[in-house]
């Protein structure tokens, strides 16, 4: 079995990381979570425009990203800041609280003034942050962990090298007890029926096949072609044709294990084993998805040189061919390229990636954290109001 | 009286008030590069956000027309613009759609071989145009090169009985002296479609206008069997208030309605589109070429925009616990003296005087979407 050292929650989650973050409610405050960040050096701002003039579903998702991210395993403490009577942040807070995150949440009331709220922020944040330094490691293993798989700035690689390396990877993590799950439904499209195929039952296979009709649904209703989107002018450069060939190659990362559950955006999975999230292709809102519905890692293939990352989450980056780790080593964790090479089998690449995902699990930084890559975007389903 | 204000001119014959660099990210993957590199550069100002891949139609062009016009602002020096390299929104296309009447380059993430690169490229590139901008001295300059946004934020009855006759008074000079005016048309003003449709300059214009004041229209495609756009109806409350919004406009001609990113073609008053999420209507304002925003608001707002200074008016006695934030306090002195008091703070502020929110750095940008992405 393997196991790794991690920070244990009241909840009983087991986090990878010990942040410390702040996050708003609303875009007005985006500006203030980051300077109250940077106020205190250690802390992480989690900055968006979401929130408010939303749609209901749009705000249901946005509060679910929010709430999910707060309430991290990764996240040893978070502070809201939110505006007005009817702000999200005091329920959200409660609700963390009840689970027994350390949270806090300062609300914009007309009763403080812009230096008294900074002061108050600046104050809990420091001692959020002396407790976090306080807080013990404990053994965990990989049952507990929950790894999230992703793919941005595609190329013809892609679907030879990492992405079936990450398959191999998440097929072992699966079969240790752990959980996988993969994200992109736009990634799914013309190769849906693959992993329709390896669903676990009915309903979940009847689940998995209606969120990629609904998402060509949405495509076709904005009168557009989706491959004026995706594959992007990149992924072409890279050598992919059609979205198609794109798809057959991006669910390689799932392996060859059994579908589980199907889950949405932010959504946290109830089954172990391999599981589907509703997300959109875009990297960004998909790892923030995946990061928001408990994945304490992501792993993430590259062909093209993607170098984004995650607030809350380790992100580990595989490149796909032997040129991209020449030139973008800095932001690359594990050379999948070394396959075209026939230096390593797929097997082989496979199994250094769960040592990353370990050792990275043990809190060894990433590419992606090393060069503070952070970004950070929530998935919209409507207009701004 | 013939008023000036000291600006920076610029090659097509637009002022700007502020002489930034601004760094900006074609696509959220290089907004982290794009920070630092700001962060590197004094003078240089980062616009990030979170858009540009993976998007199609009226959310992509959006998005481009975004980035392009923020780049095109007259309070920009110069524009360095940032891409990764295999995003949708190429910077090859964003340089293509941006007039060259200023230094402009692009630099990608992927072209120069990683992050590390490209910092110290932008850096060098910045640098020399930090100089450069520090060289420029201000001019005296008339009104009529101005472009000066209006939006409005959590207003109540009293306050609007309050301001709106000053704010008039002053949309009504500005127009007079040939700025241009873009008085932000949002969920709280649209009710008063009707009434402000008889100010419209042409027919398709008041139209236009008249339907807006029927009901709130949006898109949302999660529910992707309903209709696309949703029609909410307004409360009386709603019309009520609107119609006391309505008179900030003044009483000048309404020369055109200018949807997201859309810059006017003729000086006077405008009504542009903007969403309620305050930094996403400063930043479509900003894109569409205003030099300075006029925030009006009861109770102050929490961030500006990076581009343009915005100026926070509030009714006198509001809310004192946000008094740090307020610029103008409008007063129970005569319309005439406030009128001449306001216009001479916009002119001081135009000048070079910081605003609160410039002083406290709170500068955002934000690109909305009127789609979801792919």
């Amino acid at each position: 079995m393997k196991t790794f050292e991690g920070y244990r929650r009241t909840n009983g989650s087991i986090g990878v990381r010990n942040h410390v973050i702040t996050i708003n409610t609303v875009g007005e405050l985006a500006g203030l979570t980051k300077k109250l960040a940077q106020m205190v050096p250690g802390v992480i701002p989690v900055a968006h425009q979401a929130g408010k003039a939303q749609y209901p579903e749009d705000l249901e998702q946005t509060i679910r990203t929010l709430k999910g991210t707060a309430g991290h395993p990764n996240v040893s403490a978070a502070l809201f800041l939110g505006m007005g009577e009817d702000d999200p942040a005091e329920e959200i807070v409660e609700m963390l609280k009840e689970e027994g995150h350390h949270v806090h949440a300062i609300t914009f009331q007309k009763d403080k003034t812009i230096s008294e709220v900074l002061i108050e922020g600046k104050q809990w944040l420091e001692e959020a942050l002396e407790r976090s330094r306080s807080q013990q490691k404990e053994s965990a293993d990989i049952t507990e962990l929950i790894i999230g798989l992703e793919c941005g700035g595609s190329d013809a690689w892609s679907g030879i090298t990492a992405n079936p390396a990450i398959g191999a990877c998440s097929d072992s993590v699966v079969r240790d007890g752990g959980t996988s799950i993969l994200a992109e439904t736009t990634e799914a499209i013309g190769a849906e029926h693959i992993l329709a195929g390896r669903a676990v039952d009915y309903e979940v296979r009847e689940k998995f096949l209606k969120i990629v009709k609904d998402y060509e649904e949405r495509i076709k209703e904005t009168g557009e072609d989706i491959r004026s989107a995706n594959p992007t002018p990149g992924n072409m450069a890279g050598g992919l044709t059609t979205l198609e060939e794109k798809s057959l190659g991006c669910i390689k990362k799932g392996g060859s294990s059994t579908l589980m559950e199907v889950i949405a955006y932010a959504e946290k999975p109830t089954k172990k084993g391999f599981v589907f999230m509703d997300t959109p292709g875009y990297d960004v809102e998909s790892v923030a998805g995946l990061a928001a519905g408990g994945a304490q890692i992501v792993l993430f293939s590259t062909g093209k040189g993607s170098p984004t990352g995650s607030p809350i989450v380790p992100v580990i980056k595989i490149g796909t061919n032997p040129k991209l780790y020449e030139i973008m080593s800095e932001h690359i964790d594990v050379n999948a390229g070394k396959i075209i090479e026939g230096l390593n089998t797929i097997e082989e690449i496979g199994e250094e990636i769960y040592t990353k995902v370990m050792e990275a699990a043990n809190g060894k930084l990433t590419a992606a954290e090393h060069h503070k890559n952070q970004e950070f975007a929530i998935w919209r389903l409507a207009q701004t109001m | 009286m013939d008023y000036q204000f000291k600006g920076y001119k610029r090659n097509d014959g637009r002022a700007g008030i502020r002489n930034h660099i601004g760094v900006i990210c074609s696509v959220v993957c290089s907004s982290v590069v794009v920070k630092e590199i700001a962060e590197r550069v004094p003078g240089s100002i980062p616009f990030t956000h979170g858009n540009g891949c993976a998007q199609l139609g009226d959310d992509f062009k959006l998005t481009k027309n975004m980035v392009a016009g923020i780049s095109a602002n007259p309070n920009l020096y110069s524009t360095l613009l940032v891409g990764l390299g295999c995003e949708t929104n190429q910077i090859s296309g964003l340089l293509e759609s941006i007039p060259k009447v200023k230094p402009i380059e692009g630099i990608g993430i992927q072209q120069l071989a990683g992050g590390v690169n490209t910092i110290q490229k932008g850096v060098e590139i910045t640098e020399q145009w930090a100089k450069e901008a520090a060289e420029q001295q201000r001019e005296s300059l008339p009104l009529s090169c101005l472009n000066v946004g209006i939006l409005t934020v959590d207003m109540d009855k009293d306050s609007y009985c309050q301001v709106a006759p000053v704010i008039g008074g002053v949309v009504d000079r500005l127009v007079e002296h040939g700025a241009t005016v873009m008085m932000g048309l949002s969920q709280t003003l649209e009710p008063a479609g009707s009434a402000l449709s008889e100010r419209a300059v042409s027919e398709e214009l008041k139209n236009n206008l008249q339907l807006i004041g029927e009901s709130l229209q949006r898109k949302r495609w999660k529910d992707v069997h309903n209709d696309t756009l949703t029609q909410l109806g307004f409360t009386e409350k709603e019309r009520e208030l609107a119609v006391l919004e309505a008179e900030m406009t003044g009483t000048s001609l309404i020369n055109s309605l200018l949807g997201y990113s859309e810059t006017p073609t003729e000086k006077g008053l405008h009504l542009i589109t903007v969403p309620s999420n305050i930094v996403e209507a400063l930043s479509n304002m900003a894109s569409s070429g205003c030099n300075l925003a006029i925030v009006v608001s009861s109770r102050g707002i929490l961030a500006g925009s990076a581009a343009i200074p915005c100026m926070t008016i509030a009714p006198e006695n509001q809310n004192e616990f946000f008094d740090e934030l307020i610029d103008y306090k409008v007063t129970t002195e005569s319309l005439s003296n406030q009128i001449e008091a306001l216009l001479e703070n916009i002119i001081e502020i135009c000048s070079g005087k910081q605003t609160s929110l410039e002083k406290m750095e709170l500068g955002e940008f934000s690109i909305p979407h009127v789609g979801t992405t792919f």
